[in-house]
């Protein structure tokens, strides 16, 4: 028999759902980026095979949103956001519209200057990637001064009191034992949140060991959230990647539920409509030259919304599959026969 | 509005908090609104025409400035809070006019503000 509050959520869940509002829109504004990291799940690079998408295209899309949700926020990420020169301009227009934007960036380009030009623009939240001390950031981000940089945007952005500011790391082989380190560090630079990933193994990071946690220490990674949250000096918490079954209600605020298609859209690089820019794009559901954006969310995204399909391979008989309906959706790739990692998995076997 | 309210219940039995807001895994954290539009036209007290190159910015805070332009008009975004004092300050010399700085305090915090400001000529 499952417990009261299992039940409510998953009909909270179906609820969610059936309402699909959508209130997160990716926009993947452009795939140029300044770094060359190792892990990228995009394959980003300097030279990009995609010109930036005009603001005005993604305007057009934008414009045929009918009901706009409450705090709806359009996010920018890439590629490297701040390498477009109208990304001000960008914010500007969207705020005239009503939406509320923000930004996921390396922070390599973040000084003063940009800050506060964003800032003056609207921006109204950011998230900035620090993936451990100097040496292990400095190697995943293949780049000897990231680490400087990236601090010295992490102590702009936390002092402005009006931006809603995380860091994000990815834990991997090397940083996962200067966990205790990096969170003294945000907190000796003013930040107040702090998101934890794992790295999943698609574009570069798929050939990368040294990226990926064994099952123990990915237990090892749960039990310190779990005791960094009882701690209160920075809101420590796992990202909504996937189920952490028996960890749920210790890492994060609420219990995991993956909103791809469901709350959060994209428009991508070419124009393609989906959910979040790290899923397979095989599960583009059209494309904003082509469709009307409002009409292809609110008509489409089935594989999104009814997520029985992922009850294949090992998720066929898993009985937790109903609190986790097949992990987060980025997780399905390729031929789409099992799930790209189980979390729940990797806790089973870690805690052996 | 029934479905808000159903919504609004099974998230609470389910211990899901009322302030609790989604992110998406790889996106930022939810935009809270803490910001507001400031925006107006600065004009002469003597001959009613825009003045261009006047810094405009929240006083004590050299950080947040913009410049008006040909007509006059700035517009950028600020904290939200009461009793703000904007700067309105002449830093290009004769180059449009010579006037004096003033500042103005906005009491309401509101979504948006629009300001109409006219400087006195520089004596």
């Amino acid at each position: 028999m499952i417990s009261l509050k299992k039940y409510a959520f998953r009909q909270f869940k179906k609820l969610e759902t059936r309402a699909h509002e959508l209130n997160y829109l990716f926009w993947e504004c452009t795939t140029r980026c300044n770094l060359n990291c190792i892990h990228c799940g995009s394959d980003c690079a300097k030279d990009s095979a995609f010109k930036d998408m005009p603001l005005d295209d993604f305007l057009k899309a934008i414009d045929t949103i009918e009901d706009k949700a409450p705090n709806f926020t359009v996010v920018f990420t890439g590629g490297e956001p701040l390498l477009r020169n109208d990304l001000e301009q960008c914010g500007k227009e969207l705020r005239k519209r009503g939406f509320r934007w923000s930004m996921v960036s390396n922070g390599h380009l973040y000084n003063r200057e940009r800050h506060y030009s964003l800032l003056n623009a609207g921006m109204g939240a950011l998230t900035i990637s620090l993936d451990g001390l100097e040496a292990s950031h400095n190697w995943m981000r293949n780049n000897s001064t990231s680490f400087q940089k990236v601090v010295n945007a992490i102590e702009l952005a936390a002092s402005a009191t009006r931006l809603n500011f995380d860091v994000v790391t990815c834990v991997n082989q090397k940083n996962i034992n200067e966990l205790r380190q990096i969170k003294d560090l945000l907190v000796s630079k003013n930040v107040k949140a702090w998101r934890l990933f794992t790295i999943i193994p698609i574009g570069r990071a798929a050939n990368n060991p040294d990226l990926q946690l064994s099952d123990k220490q990915f237990v090892e990674l749960m039990d310190f959230i779990a005791e960094q949250r009882k701690a209160k000096d920075i809101d420590v918490k796992f990202s909504c990647e996937g189920y952490v079954g028996k960890y749920e209600s210790l890492v994060r605020d609420s219990s995991f539920f993956c909103r791809a298609g469901i709350n959060i859209g994209s428009v991508l690089i070419d124009g393609s409509i989906s959910a979040c820019p790290n899923i397979d794009r095989s599960f583009s559901q059209g494309n904003i030259y082509t469709d009307n954006f409002y009409e292809v969310w609110q008509k489409k995204f089935q594989p999104f919304r009814n997520r029985s399909w992922t009850k294949t391979g090992q998720c066929k008989s898993c009985r937790e599959y109903n609190d986790c309906q097949g992990n987060g959706f980025h997780n399905w790739h390729g031929n789409k026969q099992n799930v790209l990692v189980c979390h729940h998995q990797k806790i089973e076997q870690g805690s052996v | 509005m029934k479905n808000n309210r159903i919504r609004n219940v099974l998230k609470g039995l389910s211990f899901t908090s009322a302030m609790f807001i989604f992110q998406a895994c790889y996106g930022t954290p939810q935009d809270f609104g803490y910001d507001r539009l400031v925006e107006g036209q600065v004009t002469s007290e003597t001959t009613g025409l825009p003045i261009k190159g006047i810094k405009v910015s929240v006083a004590g805070d050299n950080s947040y400035y913009v410049t008006t332009d040909d007509e006059g008009k700035f517009s950028f975004y600020s904290e939200k809070e009461e009793n703000v004092l904007i700067g309105f300050e002449d830093i290009d010399g004769d180059e449009n006019g010579a006037f004096r700085d003033l500042f103005k305090t906005v009491e309401d915090i509101s979504e948006s503000v629009y300001l109409e400001i006219a400087l006195k000529d520089k004596l």
